[in-house]
């Protein structure tokens, strides 16, 4: 570490190549938002609400584009409420019309009643923009390290403290 | 070089893409395995009320509740990928002022989970039925009999509404048998359209069309009704 302070020349290429590897994941991340047309591509489960299929920490792959087909009835769909930032990853239990405008009700799996009273106040169906994505892939167990991360916030700083020290020490 | 924190680390980095290409080859495997669904469905029992059809409903509204028969054939879609495969039917009816080839109103009015053995641990059972149910199926091949459904006038789980709370009299409502495949790695994939490589679409699968009655009129009336006559 000392050896970088006195060259500041290194330092500063340390920190560029940091940077890079930050900003190519991001852009890695964005770019895949905008190939599956969703904010957010990959989500982690996070309730029991569609179990046994999906359990907490799995891993879902999102896509959001309707090319060949309509979202249609019996899709696993990821929407949020208005107003309010949790997704829900439900599925679509009724669908009336067709198109944009079409009505759609959801329901977790596991649920005995459908989704009604998640919506927002006088909202009794979702349109197809409430949806963010419809899940198409699946992944299992590989996201709790996130859950746990939310759940235990002193594991983020343990992590970095780790990565940091690891990129440190790489500089033989 | 080899300092033992760079081999930790060459050892994490080949144990992800191993794992990764394992996955993907366990995904592909589900492709060249051949899937046969077939099932008959038709309706036994048909009624439309007026009243509340949930216990959060504000206000009352129409709707239907559809009895049926379903004797299905899904035991192909069980493989070594398979977690579950969630069997719904659904009602499907165009909407009114015409409308092209795809039916525009769907709802589903049973819905079951059926869990391949790999995953029965998973199950929302009580300790006792989850142990019977997992030293049943252990150490043995997936039983055919999991994939076969045979349902007598089976009482339907959800009643159909319509937005415009309308629903009596509905013409062209056929019932229709749906899978979702969920696979422990992989695609999700549904019931298709038409064969797909190796995978067939579902024979049959599809009731007759009927029309939704007139609400059941009171008692009352229908005994003047007959009083009169």
């Amino acid at each position: 570490m000392l050896n970088s302070l006195s060259n500041p020349r290194q330092a500063a290429s340390q920190l560029l190549n940091f940077g890079l590897i930050l900003s190519t994941a991001f852009m890695m991340w964005k770019g895949l938002s905008v190939i599956t047309d969703s904010p957010s591509p990959i989500v982690v489960v996070l309730s029991g609400s569609m179990e046994p299929a999906f359990q907490r920490g799995d891993l879902l792959l999102l896509w959001n584009r309707n090319l060949f087909f309509e979202t249609d009835l019996g899709e696993v769909v990821v929407y949020e409420v208005k107003d309010k930032d949790i997704p829900i990853v439900h599925r679509i239990v009724r669908k009336f019309g067709s198109g944009p405008e079409a009505k759609l009700l959801t329901k977790g799996d596991n649920n005995a009643a459908d989704d009604t009273e998640l919506y927002a106040r006088g909202q009794d169906y979702l349109v197809r923009k409430d949806i963010i994505g419809s899940v198409f892939g699946y992944i299992p167990f590989v996201g709790y390290v996130t859950i746990m991360l939310s759940e235990h916030p002193w594991l983020k700083t343990v992590m970095l403290g780790i990565m940091g020290l690891m990129v440190v020490l790489q500089r033989e | 070089m080899h300092t033992s924190l760079v081999r930790i680390q060459n050892a994490f980095g080949f144990f992800t893409t191993v794992c990764f290409v394992v996955a993907a080859f366990i995904a592909a495997s589900d492709l060249i395995t051949p899937r046969a669904p077939s099932g008959t469905i038709k309706t036994t029992n048909v009624q439309v009320v007026r009243g509340r059809p949930h216990y959060y409903s504000t206000k009352k509204e129409e709707y239907a509740i559809l009895k049926f028969s379903l004797d299905a054939d899904l035991s192909s879609l069980f493989t070594w990928n398979t977690k579950q495969v969630f069997v719904y039917v659904t009602a499907e009816w165009p909407s009114a002022g015409g409308s092209s080839t795809n039916a525009t109103n769907q709802a589903v009015i049973w819905d079951s989970i059926i869990t391949s053995p790999s995953a029965d641990h998973l199950q929302n059972i009580g300790p006792a039925a989850m142990k019977k149910l997992v030293k049943s199926a252990a150490g043995k091949s997936i039983d055919p009999s999991r994939g076969k459904l045979s349902l007598k006038n089976q009482k339907p789980k959800y009643q159909i509404t319509h937005p415009t709370g309308k629903i009596a009299s509905t013409e062209d409502v056929a019932l229709r048998l749906h899978y979702n495949v969920q696979p422990w790695v992989g695609l999700l994939t549904w019931n298709q359209e038409r064969d797909i490589g190796l995978w067939s679409k579902m024979k049959d699968g599809v009731s007759k069309k009927f029309a939704l009655p007139a609400i059941k009129k009171k008692e009352e009336e229908k005994k003047k009704a007959g009083n009169k006559s």
